[in-house]
């Protein structure tokens, strides 16, 4: 319903909170994490993408700013010209203009510096692109600041202005301060402005609403006005000329009869004279307020002939008070009745009635026939009215029950039945499928169901349900013993068969580890510690000179039991042991030459089974997994690539 | 004058509400506010009766009557028309209909005297409704909407039609149903005029949204008021200037 609302606009923050918002969103909103041995091109992407998400974000917030604000053309001239007094069109389009300056430049440096970003070769110098350019549009932000705190101030006074519809039914008040406008103000509508006994109580436009004629009328307080050139006129009077000057309203001209304002009755007209350009083609009503003091056969000969020029220019001329209340009701009647006619008039002129003529048309019935067809109003209805009129009528609702009994209350259907009142709570058999069931049930069901209840009794004393006992003997009940026995073993074998068929695993994997020593020289020397034997010196002690696990060929040198040297052999030296060879494998732990042969035999065996199983020649043969291994013959071929060997 | 109510935050009372002279349906809703209302005005006078058709609330939108009677779609349970018949006078005839339109509300609407239907409604729901509610049946569209009860709301005395009907229309609409008619709104503009609101001879009820401008032509189109039609006189010029030229 609300053509133009200021309320809406979002908050101007001052250029340093801009400059934190913008940054801190950056750091927030983007990665955060690169290093120096990324690949360049991932650094620049990066550092490109900060510079140019802030980019977008001035963009996006300025453009906010710059839409929200009113544009000052394109809004009714009423709330352009208002203002203009106000804030001054001419420094709030330059705040704009300037603000979107910034956006442009903001955006040129960001397309800059993402350009430049191409020949950022290290981390660091990609750094410091970004820097400079986040610095850059701070920077350009900052200049901005006298701006955004002038939009701010002018944000918060529009958010503060009355809400008037300029198209809507409107009646204006106006005269010099201090001449009882407010008050009337007070009096139609529930604006509660404030009324005091100086000049220049009000000070902007108020707005209060009130009703007339089924239809809502707007009543718009001006500040006073002071009767001199349009030029000297300051804010606030200019508030009032605006509002006079663009609002197609009745015009409620108000004289102070009594002079209590400080001006003569002459002078009020001079500036009713002054004025009177701005209130061609309205509606207008001139009101002589404070009647109370002065009553209108009492003014002096002077006001008298001053008044005189409205009855000459047939303006009418109304008295009101707005203390006593005397004839505030007649003032708003006629101004409301006035303004009505000549709204009406203006849409008839324009053509606009006729889209709207079939729902002013009541269409009355022509008789067709010679049947009465009356209203059937039972006698009750004009009774109940009386009653209501006595205020006698009082009746306990439906709600005022529910809202008594709470979560107890349960909506009872039945109550309001046409019928007896000892039929209304009857139990009614249920309809199922469009059938009665009440009509599906035997007359003398209860008693067939009684009889049927006593033969079952009579049966079960005479023993026809009752199951007759088995007697086990000795013999029957060993071999039932032993049957459960057979049973339970059974079950017993089929589940451990089960159990070993599952695993059919190597005991010991191929795969598991040597079993770690049991016994060792540190092993012991611990145990015997204790068990309280003296284990020093027993550094060269026998038990130490063990052998490693490694098959190496140069022993401990320190081995002072070495073998002694067989005498008539030549001399060696004790550090060098004799050269062994090794065993070869198929001799090694053979004991004789019949074992040898016997484990031939075996060796063959298995030779002639892998054979038999792999269609291999013998144990010799060369053994290929794979004939034609995919990496060699799958896809393109250089050349000689063709052939694995 | 009319009363202003609400179902459920819901401001298309026609539709869980049906009022007639002799009797008044309202859905079973989660609170009593809503029957309540009815039960001020009328509980003295009329029958106000919760009621449920097919399990829906839609009791207005589901059933027509008048003070002769009233017809039920087939979807209507035995246990509901039992109900509904335990619940209304005698003198009410209560009559369950075949037919393939089965929001019969939405299709017929009617006052004491005379129907207007759906033209493509069934021969022989036009035959029960003219014997059940003891009424003359016209085959008829209003503002070329074949839904006329949803866009009419009528009484012996009055009516309420769609507010793009033609003045031609609305005399010949008149003519048929012998009363004195007018186009017009409920609820802030809306064209529903039967769903926003319910009506009998001496009482209406419509929704919350309705403005004032819109209960002044309800109350002198319906002669709630003792100023009846001849106030509509007096309501052209707020007429003009509050109604938008579309």
């Amino acid at each position: 319903m609300v053509l133009y609302n200021f309320k809406k606009i979002t908050v101007v923050p001052t250029a340093k909170d801009f400059i934190n918002i913008m940054l801190s969103k950056t750091q927030r909103k983007t990665p955060t994490v690169v290093h120096k041995h990324y690949k360049i091109s991932r650094i620049r992407s990066f550092y490109t993408r900060k510079v140019r998400y802030t980019q977008q974000n001035f963009n996006e917030r300025l453009s906010m700013i710059i839409q929200e604000f009113p544009k000052l053309d394109n809004i009714h001239p009423f709330y352009a010209d208002l203002m203009n007094i106000l804030y001054d069109k001419d420094h709030y389009k330059l705040a704009l203009g300037q603000l979107n300056q910034a956006r442009h430049l903001i955006d040129n440096v960001g397309k800059d510096y993402v350009r430049l970003m191409k020949f950022g070769d290290s981390l660091y110098r990609c750094k410091m692109l970004k820097k400079a350019a986040l610095g850059r549009m701070a920077t350009i932000m900052k200049r901005q600041a006298p701006n955004l705190v002038y939009l701010e101030q002018v944000r918060q006074h529009l958010s503060r202005l009355p809400s008037i519809d300029p198209y809507t039914r409107t009646l204006i008040l106006c005269g010099f301060p201090n001449v009882g406008k407010s008050s009337f103000l007070n009096k139609i509508t529930r604006a509660d402005v404030e009324v005091h006994s100086y000049a220049f109580t009000t000070k902007s436009l108020y707005v209060g609403h009130t009703d007339y004629k089924y239809l809502r009328w707007q009543v718009v307080d001006t500040p006073g006005v002071l009767d001199h050139p349009l030029e000297e006129r300051n804010v606030i009077e200019m508030q009032a000329v605006t509002a006079l000057a663009h609002l197609r309203a009745a015009i409620l001209y108000f004289i102070d009869v009594s002079e209590q304002c400080g001006h003569s009755i002459a002078e009020q007209v001079k500036l009713y004279e002054s004025i009177k350009p701005l209130f061609t083609n309205k509606p207008l009503l001139v009101v002589c307020n404070k009647v109370d003091v002065t009553p209108m056969d009492q003014l002096s000969e002077a006001g008298r002939e001053a008044l005189s020029i409205f009855e000459k220019n047939n303006v009418p001329l109304l008295s009101m008070s707005a203390v006593t209340d005397e004839g505030v009701m007649e003032v708003k009647q006629q101004a409301c009745d006035t303004l009505l006619a000549y709204r009406i008039e203006n849409k008839i002129q324009a053509k606009k009635v006729d889209s709207i003529l079939n729902r002013l048309h009541v269409a009355m019935p022509k008789t067709r026939d010679e049947k009465e067809r009356p209203a059937c109003i039972p006698e009750s209805v004009l009774q109940k009215q009386r009653l209501v009129e006595l205020q006698e009528f009082k009746k306990k609702l439906e709600k005022n029950l529910e809202d008594e009994l709470g979560d107890d209350y349960i909506l009872d259907l039945k109550k309001s039945y046409d019928l007896p009142e000892e039929f209304k709570y009857d139990i009614i058999p249920e309809f199922w499928n469009g059938r009665n069931i009440a009509d599906f049930i035997h007359a003398e069901l209860l008693q067939k169901v009684e009889e049927l209840e006593k033969e079952e009794a009579l049966r079960e004393e005479a023993g026809y349900y009752a199951v007759p006992k088995i007697e086990i003997d000795e013999t029957l009940r060993e071999i039932k013993e032993l049957a459960q026995k057979i049973r339970d073993r059974k079950i017993i074998n089929r589940n451990e068969s089960r159990i070993s068929r599952q695993s059919n695993k190597p005991t010991t994997p191929r795969t598991a580890p040597a079993q770690a020593r049991g016994r060792s020289a540190t092993d012991f020397r611990s145990r015997m510690e204790d068990l309280g034997v003296d284990m020093e010196d027993t550094d060269e002690a026998h038990f130490t000179k063990t052998r490693g696990r490694a098959r190496s060929l140069t022993r401990s040198q320190s081995r002072t039991n070495a073998k002694k040297p067989r005498l008539g052999s030549m001399h060696r030296s004790v550090s060098t042991s004799r050269s062994q060879s090794r065993v070869p494998r198929n001799q090694s732990g053979v004991r004789d030459s019949s074992m040898q042969l016997k484990l031939k035999q075996v060796a063959h065996k298995a030779i002639a089974k892998k054979v038999k199983k792999q269609g291999l020649k013998g144990e010799a043969d060369r053994f290929i997994g794979t004939k034609r291994p995919k990496h060699l013959f799958a896809g393109k071929r250089g050349i000689g690539k063709t052939e694995r060997r | 004058m009319a009363v202003r109510a609400q179902f459920e935050n819901n401001n298309e009372i026609g539709v869980f509400s049906k009022l007639t002279n002799s009797y008044c349906l309202v859905g079973i809703g989660a609170s009593e506010t809503f029957y309540s209302v009815f039960e001020s005005e009328l509980s003295d006078i009329i029958p106000v009766i919760h009621a449920s058709v097919a399990g829906c609330r839609i009791v207005g939108r589901m059933t027509v009557g008048n003070k002769n009677g009233l017809l039920l779609p087939n979807s209507t349970t035995d246990t509901e028309l039992q109900h509904i018949r335990n619940s209304l006078p005698d003198n009410v005839k209560v009559q369950r209909v075949e037919e393939r339109l089965s929001a019969l509300g939405n299709v017929m609407v009617c006052n004491d005297y005379v129907a207007l239907v759906h033209p493509d409604l069934d021969k022989d729901t036009e035959e029960i409704l003219s014997d059940t509610l003891n009424v003359e049946v016209y085959r008829q569209t209003v503002a070329s909407n074949c839904l006329v009860g949803s866009y009419c709301a009528i009484s012996n005395q009055g009516g309420l039609v769609h507010p793009k009907t033609t003045v031609e229309d609305l005399d010949e609409l008149s003519g048929l149903i012998q009363v004195p008619l007018v186009a017009g709104t409920v609820n802030r503009g809306s064209d529903v005029v039967g769903a926003g609101m319910v009506v009998n001879d001496w009482c209406a009820v419509c929704g919350t949204d309705t403005t004032s401008t819109e209960i002044s032509v309800i109350d002198s189109i319906f002669k709630l008021d003792p100023d009846g039609v001849h106030k509509m006189k007096k309501l052209k010029g707020p007429l003009i200037d509050s109604i938008k030229a579309s």
